[in-house]
C-alpha cells in the first residue's frame, strides 16, 4: 500500500477529482444493491399471482431509476478516476522529459536511450495504473464487496451468506497467483519478442551482406528457428491466461452449489422465500468482480510500486555539470587558455587525457589530429563542459569556464559534433536550430558557407524538405554539411568542428575551409580531423596520442620535426614522390 | 513497443471501407492454415453458450418444482447441487479449451505472417531498403504482426456474441414467447449503439494513437539528440514543444475515456435494465391474471444478462479491429511489394570459370527518371584489376550495384565470361562474386560465425586460414575466446579496422572468382591501416577485381582506371597515362597528396 502514500502528493493535488470519483464509486456501489433485491421481491410477488395494488409497479419504477442512476454514477467515476490516471502519467512524463534535458553525459552513458524510453512508457504506465485501476479496485473491493455482503445478510439470510461466501476468498488467491505466474511467463515472452526483434533488425541492417553471400535461405531458416522457440514460450503464457476463466467459473460454481443446497434447504423449511434466494444468487454475482479485484490489486500495486521507485530514482539523479551560484553570463573575449593536467572518465580507472596545455588567442585556428581513440574528442568535451571534474583549469576570456553559466558558454560556441545528429523537422529548422528567429537569407548564408545550399535546392521542397524518416534521406556528407550550417548560423565566437569533414570529398572540404576562412577572419576555430589537409593551414596543430600531446607546431614545423605527423604526411606523399622520381 | 515505432503515419490516413473489407478478408485468410485450432475454439465456445443457458435452467426447474411446493427431499436438493457442480466442471473445461485453442491458433497464425514477411523481405530489391528506414521494416515484422492476434479475437468475440444471443433468445422463447420478443426488440438498439460506438470511437482512437506515436518519437529523438540540444541551449524550446504534444495526447486520451464511459459497458448495463424492466412489466401484467413462477423471473434476469454481456466484450475489442486493419495495410504493403530483386533468365545455368567482366553500353537509373549511369562500357580480363574513381555521386557505387544484381538495369549488357549476367543462376553469382563493403557489418554471434556466416561447409580450419591470410589472426588470437569470442550488436567492440579485416576474412573464406571492392572512406588507425592495405592486395591476388578507390594509392597498379563524373566515363587508362593526361584524375591525385608536396 506504500505506493498510495508515495503518490499522496498527486492525490492531494487532485483532491477534488478523487473525492468526487470515490463518492461516485460509493454511490454506484449502493445503487448496485437495489436491482438484485428488487428482482427477488418481484419474483415473490409474481409467484403469488393475482397481482393487485401498485406495489409491483413501484418496485419496477425503482429498478428503472436505479439503472439510470447507475449509468450516471459510473460515467462520473470513470471520467474522474481514469482521467486522473491519464493526467498523472502526463505530469510524470513532463517531469521526466525536463529532467532528461538537464542531465549530463554521465547520465546518458549510464542509461541507454532504449532504457529511458522504457521508463517513460512502461514504468509510467504501471504507475498510472495505480492511480486508475489501483484506486478503483481498492475502493471497489472494499465498498462494493462490503456493502454487498451486508445487503446479503440483511435482505436474505446471514447464515446462508456466511456459508456461501466461503469459496470466494479463493478467487482473490487465484487471481493473485495466476497473475504472478502470468507476469513471469510474460516476461519470458517479452524476451523472446526482443530476440525476434533483434534478429529482424540485424537481418535488415545486414541485408547487403546476406545478399552478397547468397545466404537468404539460411537466414530465413535461422529466423524460423527463433520463431519456433517463441511459439513454445508463448504456449505457456496462453496456457496460464486460459486458466483465468475456468478457475473463476469453478469457484463461483462452488458458491452456487452451496446456495442451491443450503439455500434450497432454507427455502424448503420456509425460512426464506424463493425471491430471496434469487436475490442472493444475484448478489453473489455482484461479488465476483470485487473479489477478483483484490487479487489483481496486489499485482497492480506491486508493479506500480517498483516502477514508481525506478522513475523516482531517475528523477533523483543530479547532473554533475551545473551553474555555480552567481555564475557569469557574458564572456569578455574568447581567448582560450587550456591547462589540463589530467582527466579520467567517471567510472573508469584509465587516465584519458594528461598534460594538455595550449593557448588559443581570439581569431586563431587550432588543429587537433591523431589516431582514433587518442582523446581528441575528449579535449573538446571538456571545453563544452560535458564533464566538470578534472585536474587543471580551462579558461575562456581569462575566466575558468566553470565560472560561466552553461548558457553563456554554449552560446559562445558553435559545435559540429562527430555524429551529425539531425532532427526530424525541415532543412530550414535544422539549420536555424539554435536561432529560430533567423530569416531565410541568414539560413541560406549559413548553407552557402557550408557548401550545402546547392544540394538543398535539388531537394523536392528545398528548404521545406523534411529530414529523416518522413523526408529526404541524406548522405553522410550532406548531414555533416547541414551540421556545419547549424553551427555557423549564429556566427559564434568559437567554432569547433569535431571530425566534421570526414564524409565530404576533398574538393568540398577545400571549399568549406576556404569559406570559413573568409567568414571567420577574426574568430576562433578549432578543427579536429583525421585528414591532415583539414588542419594544414591552422596556426597551431596538436598531435595527440594516447591522451598526451606528442607533437605540436605549424604544418611546416611538424614536417621538420619528422615525427608521426610527418610520417602520416609522407605516407600520403610516398606515391607522389615515387611518381616524381619516375618522371 | 510503441516506443520503437515512430513511423505510424498510417494512423492519420483514413482507409475507405472497401479497402478495410479487403484487408480484413485477407487477414482472416491467414487463419485458415490453423483451421483445426480455430474450428475447435468455435465449437467449444458454442458448447459454452449452451452450458451457460442450461445451468440457470437447472436452478429454474429446481425453484419452480420442488422448492415452490416446499417438498424437496434432501436427496433432491443434493442431486440438484451435484448436477450443478458437474455442469460447472464441464463448463470450466470447455472454457479452458476454447481459450487455449484460440490463443494457440492465433499465435501460430501470426507467427506464420511473420515468417512470410521475413521471407518476402529477402526477395525485395535493394531499392526497397534504400527507401524504407530499417526501424519501420522491423516494426512491420514484429509489432504489426503482434496486433493480429487481437484482430482475430474480435471475430471470435463476434461469434461468441452471436452464439450467446441466439441461445439466450431460444431459451427465452421456450420459456415465454412474448417476453422473448420484447428482449429481441432491443437488438436494433444494440446494433445502432455498436455501429455508433465503432464509428465515433475509432476516430477518437486513431487520433489518440497517432498522438502517442508522435509523443514517443519526440521523446526518443530528444534523448538521442540531447547533447546537441544542450550544446545549442535549446532545452526550453524543445521542452515547450514536447509539452504541447504531451498535452495534445492527454486531450485525446480524455476524449477516449469519455467516449468509453458514455458508450461502453455502462451504456450496455443501462440497456440491460431497460430490457429487464420491459420484461418485468410484461410479467406484472401476466401476474394479474395468473401465476408467474419465481424461477422464470430468475431465469429471465440471467438470460437477459448473457444476452448483453458478450456485446460489451465485443465493443471493448472493436479498437483492435482498427489496430489490425492499420497493421494489416502496412503488412500487405510489404507482401504485395513488387519491387523484387532482379530476376535471372529462366533456366539460367551458366558457370563462371574465367572471371572476365564486361560492361556494354550500360545505362541505369534508380527511379526510372534520373539516369545515374550513362553508356558505361569497359572490359576487365580475368585476374586484372579495374579501378573506379570519382566524386561522391559520380556513379561508382551504382556500377557495383548493377554488377552485384542489387538493382535491375534496362539498357545495355553486363557479360561475365562473355555470357549475359542473367544467364547465371543467382546462387552462382553469389558464390563467384565477392563484395567487400565500405562499412563492414558484423552479425551477432561469434567471430567464426562472422567469417563463415551460415555456410557450414567452411571448416574451423578454413576459417582460421582465411583470418591468417588477411592477418586478422593477430588480434583475434588475443581475444578471450579467440574465434569463439562473442560479437555484440554491430560488432561495436571492434575498431572499424578490425571489423574490416574480419569482413576480408569472410570474403576469403567464400573464395569468389570476381571481387568487387568498395574501399572504406572511414579513417582507420594507422596500425590496422597497413594491415588493411596488405589485406586488400592479398584479396585481389588471382581475382578479377572491380575496385572503388577513395585513396588513389590503392589502385595505382590497376590495369585500368576509370574516372567517372555524373555517371559517365570521362577518363580511362593506367595511372601513368592518366597522370600524363593532366586531366581530372591528375587534379584529384594532386589534391589528395596535398598541394604542399608539389612545391
Amino acid at each position: 500500500m506504500g505506493i498510495f502514500k508515495k503518490l499522496g502528493w498527486y492525490f492531494k493535488q487532485e483532491k477534488k477529482r478523487y473525492i468526487i470519483g470515490v463518492l461516485a464509486l460509493v454511490a454506484t456501489a449502493l445503487v448496485n444493491l437495489i436491482p438484485p433485491r428488487v428482482i427477488g421481491i418481484l419474483a415473490d410477488l409474481f409467484d403469488q399471482g393475482h397481482l393487485t395494488g401498485s406495489a409491483a409497479w413501484w418496485w419496477i419504477g425503482t429498478l428503472l431509476t436505479a439503472g439510470i442512476l447507475q449509468y450516471l454514477f459510473r460515467f462520473a467515476w470513470r471520467n474522474m478516476i481514469w482521467g486522473g490516471a491519464a493526467k498523472l502519467e502526463k505530469q510524470l512524463r513532463s517531469r521526466l522529459f525536463w529532467h532528461f534535458m538537464q542531465m549530463d553525459d554521465t547520465f546518458f552513458q549510464r542509461h541507454r536511450t532504449g532504457d529511458l524510453m522504457a521508463h517513460a512508457t512502461n514504468d509510467l504506465n504501471a504507475v498510472q495504473n495505480v492511480a486508475g485501476a489501483g484506486i478503483l479496485t481498492f475502493a471497489d473491493s472494499i465498498i462494493t464487496g462490503g456493502s454487498t455482503l451486508i445487503a446479503m445478510m440483511i435482505f436474505v439470510d446471514w447464515r446462508l451468506t456466511l456459508v456461501a461466501i466461503i469459496p470466494l476468498p479463493l478467487l482473490a488467491v487465484a487471481a493473485r497467483r495466476l497473475g504472478m505466474k502470468l507476469h513471469a511467463a510474460f516476461s519470458e515472452s517479452q524476451a523472446a519478442f526482443s530476440r525476434l526483434n533483434d534478429k529482424t533488425q540485424e537481418s535488415v541492417s545486414g541485408i547487403k551482406v546476406i545478399k552478397t553471400f547468397g545466404q537468404d535461405k539460411e537466414d530465413v531458416a535461422d529466423f524460423n528457428r527463433i520463431v519456433d522457440r517463441t511459439i513454445n514460450i508463448n504456449k505457456r503464457v496462453n496456457r496460464i491466461d486460459s486458466l483465468f476463466d475456468p478457475v473463476t467459473s469453478i469457484i463461483i460454481g462452488a458458491t452456487y452449489v452451496i446456495a442451491i443446497i443450503y439455500g434450497g434447504t432454507l427455502v424448503n423449511a420456509g425460512t426464506i422465500t424463493i425471491g430471496s434466494l434469487i436475490s442472493f444468487v444475484a448478489y453473489v454475482n455482484a461479488l465476483v468482480w470485487p473479489m477478483f479485484a483484490i487479487g489483481r490489486l496486489f499485482n497492480v500495486i506491486e508493479r506500480g510500486n517498483a516502477s514508481y521507485d525506478r522513475v523516482h530514482e531517475l528523477l533523483q539523479e543530479k547532473s554533475e555539470v551545473v551553474n555555480k551560484p552567481h555564475a557569469l553570463t557574458t564572456l569578455s573575449h574568447s581567448n582560450i587558455d587550456y591547462a589540463l593536467d589530467s582527466f579520467t572518465y567517471p567510472g573508469s580507472d584509465k587516465v584519458t587525457l594528461q598534460d594538455i596545455h595550449f593557448d588559443l588567442p581570439e581569431g586563431h585556428q587550432l588543429g587537433i589530429v591523431g589516431r582514433v581513440g587518442a582523446g581528441k574528442t575528449t579535449i573538446i568535451k571538456l571545453l563544452l563542459r560535458e564533464f566538470d571534474h578534472y585536474d587543471g583549469v580551462i579558461k575562456i576570456g581569462g575566466r575558468d569556464i566553470r565560472d560561466y553559466t552553461l548558457e553563456a558558454l554554449h552560446n559562445a560556441i558553435g559545435y559540429v559534433p562527430q555524429d551529425n545528429f539531425l532532427f526530424s523537422t525541415d532543412v530550414r529548422n535544422n539549420i536555424r536550430f539554435s536561432a529560430y528567429d533567423k530569416d531565410q537569407p541568414a539560413v541560406e548564408a549559413a548553407a552557402k558557407t557550408s557548401a550545402i545550399h546547392d544540394d538543398i535546392l535539388q531537394f523536392a521542397d528545398q528548404y521545406d524538405t523534411l529530414v529523416g524518416e518522413k523526408g529526404v534521406s541524406l548522405s553522410g556528407g550532406q548531414k555533416q554539411r547541414l551540421s556545419i550550417a547549424r553551427a555557423v548560423i549564429t556566427e559564434p565566437d568559437i567554432l569547433i568542428m569535431d571530425d566534421a569533414l570526414s564524409a565530404v570529398d576533398a574538393k568540398t572540404e577545400e571549399q568549406i575551409l576556404e569559406g570559413l576562412q573568409a567568414d571567420r577572419q577574426d574568430k576562433t576555430t578549432i578543427i579536429v580531423a583525421q585528414r591532415l589537409s583539414s588542419v594544414m593551414h591552422a596556426d597551431e596543430i596538436l598531435v595527440v596520442d594516447d591522451g598526451r600531446i606528442t607533437e605540436r607546431g605549424t604544418h611546416d614545423q611538424l614536417l621538420a620535426d619528422n615525427g608521426w605527423y610527418a610520417e602520416m604526411w609522407s605516407e600520403q606523399q610516398l606515391t607522389q614522390s615515387l611518381e616524381r622520381s619516375d618522371a | 513497443m510503441a516506443a520503437k515505432n515512430p513511423y505510424e503515419s498510417a494512423w492519420n490516413q483514413h482507409l475507405p471501407v472497401k479497402e478495410q473489407m479487403k484487408i480484413t478478408g485477407r487477414l482472416l485468410s491467414f487463419a485458415r492454415y490453423y483451421k483445426k485450432q480455430f474450428v475447435g475454439a468455435i465449437i467449444m465456445s458454442f458448447a459454452l453458450a449452451i452450458i451457460n443457458i442450461w445451468l440457470p435452467r437447472v436452478i429454474q426447474q429446481f425453484m419452480n418444482g420442488a422448492l415452490a411446493k416446499h417438498n424437496a427431499t434432501t436427496a433432491v436438493i443434493l442431486g440438484v447441487g451435484l448436477v450443478y457442480a458437474l455442469g460447472t466442471i464441464v463448463k470450466a473445461l470447455v472454457q479452458f479449451c476454447s481459450n487455449f485453442f484460440f490463443s494457440m491458433g492465433a499465435e501460430r497464425a501470426l507467427e506464420d505472417v511473420r515468417r512470410q514477411l521475413f521471407t518476402k523481405l529477402h526477395t525485395l530489391g535493394m531499392r526497397y531498403f534504400d527507401l524504407t528506414p530499417a526501424g519501420s521494416v522491423v516494426s512491420r515484422v514484429t509489432n504489426d504482426t503482434m496486433t493480429l492476434g487481437d484482430f482475430w479475437n474480435v471475430f471470435m468475440s463476434l461469434l461468441v456474441g452471436i452464439f450467446s444471443i441466439v441461445t439466450a433468445l431460444v431459451a427465452m422463447y421456450v420459456n415465454n414467447k412474448t417476453a422473448s420478443w420484447i428482449v429481441a426488440a432491443f437488438i436494433p438498439v444494440l446494433l445502432v449503439a455498436t455501429w455508433f460506438y465503432n464509428r465515433y470511437s475509432s476516430k477518437v482512437y486513431r487520433h489518440m494513437r497517432s498522438k502517442l506515436s508522435e509523443l514517443n518519437a519526440k521523446l526518443n529523438e530528444s534523448i538521442e539528440g540531447v547533447s546537441i540540444i544542450q550544446n545549442f541551449e535549446q532545452q526550453k524550446r524543445v521542452d515547450r514543444e514536447f509539452e504541447d504534444v504531451n498535452n495534445d495526447y492527454l486531450d485525446t486520451r480524455r476524449a477516449m475515456i469519455k467516449t468509453n464511459s458514455l458508450l461502453l459497458s455502462s451504456f450496455l448495463n443501462l440497456v440491460y435494465v431497460f430490457a429487464l424492466t420491459a420484461v418485468l412489466i410484461h410479467f406484472g401484467i401476466m401476474a394479474q391474471t395468473a401465476v408467474v413462477a419465481a424461477g422464470t423471473v430468475y431465469v429471465f434476469s440471467t438470460y437477459i444478462q448473457s444476452f448483453f454481456n458478450p456485446l460489451g466484450n465485443l465493443m471493448d475489442q472493436l479498437q483492435f479491429f482498427q489496430d489490425g486493419v492499420v497493421a494489416g495495410s502496412r503488412i500487405f504493403r510489404i507482401l504485395d511489394n513488387n519491387e523484387l530483386a532482379p530476376q535471372q533468365n529462366p533456366g539460367a545455368n551458366a558457370v563462371v570459370r574465367e572471371g572476365k567482366v564486361e560492361f556494354r553500353h550500360v545505362s541505369f537509373s534508380y527511379d526510372g527518371e534520373n539516369e545515374v549511369l550513362h553508356d558505361i562500357s569497359f572490359v576487365v580480363q580475368p585476374g586484372e584489376t579495374i579501378g573506379l574513381v570519382g566524386h561522391t555521386g559520380s556513379g561508382k557505387s551504382s556500377i557495383i550495384n548493377v554488377m552485384m544484381r542489387f538493382y535491375e538495369f534496362y539498357h545495355g549488357q553486363i557479360l561475365i565470361d562473355d555470357r549475359d549476367i542473367r544467364d547465371y543462376p543467382i546462387e552462382e553469382l553469389r558464390k563467384k562474386l565477392g563484395l567487400v563493403l565500405q562499412d563492414s557489418f558484423l552479425f551477432y554471434g561469434d567471430i567464426a560465425f562472422n567469417i563463415r556466416l551460415f555456410n557450414d561447409k567452411i571448416t574451423d580450419d578454413e576459417v582460421k586460414k582465411a583470418a591468417q591470410f588477411v592477418q586478422a589472426d593477430s588480434f583475434i588470437e588475443k581475444l578471450p575466446n579467440t574465434y569463439h569470442a562473442r560479437v555484440i550488436e554491430g560488432g561495436a567492440q571492434f575498431s572499424s579496422g578490425q571489423r574490416q579485416l574480419i569482413s576480408f576474412a569472410r570474403t576469403v573464406a567464400a573464395d569468389p572468382k570476381i571481387l568487387v571492392l568498395d574501399e572504406a572512406t572511414a579513417n582507420i588507425d594507422t596500425e590496422t591501416e597497413s594491415l588493411i592495405q596488405d589485406g586488400l592486395r592479398k584479396l585481389r591476388q588471382g581475382r578479377t577485381t572491380i575496385a572503388i578507390a577513395h585513396r588513389l594509392s590503392t589502385i595505382r597498379d590497376a590495369s585500368q582506371i576509370l574516372v567517372l563524373d555524373k555517371g559517365r566515363i570521362v577518363e580511362a587508362g593506367t595511372h601513368d597515362e592518366l597522370i600524363a593526361q593532366k586531366g581530372k584524375y591528375y587534379d584529384m591525385y594532386r589534391l589528395q597528396m596535398g598541394e604542399k608536396v608539389e612545391e
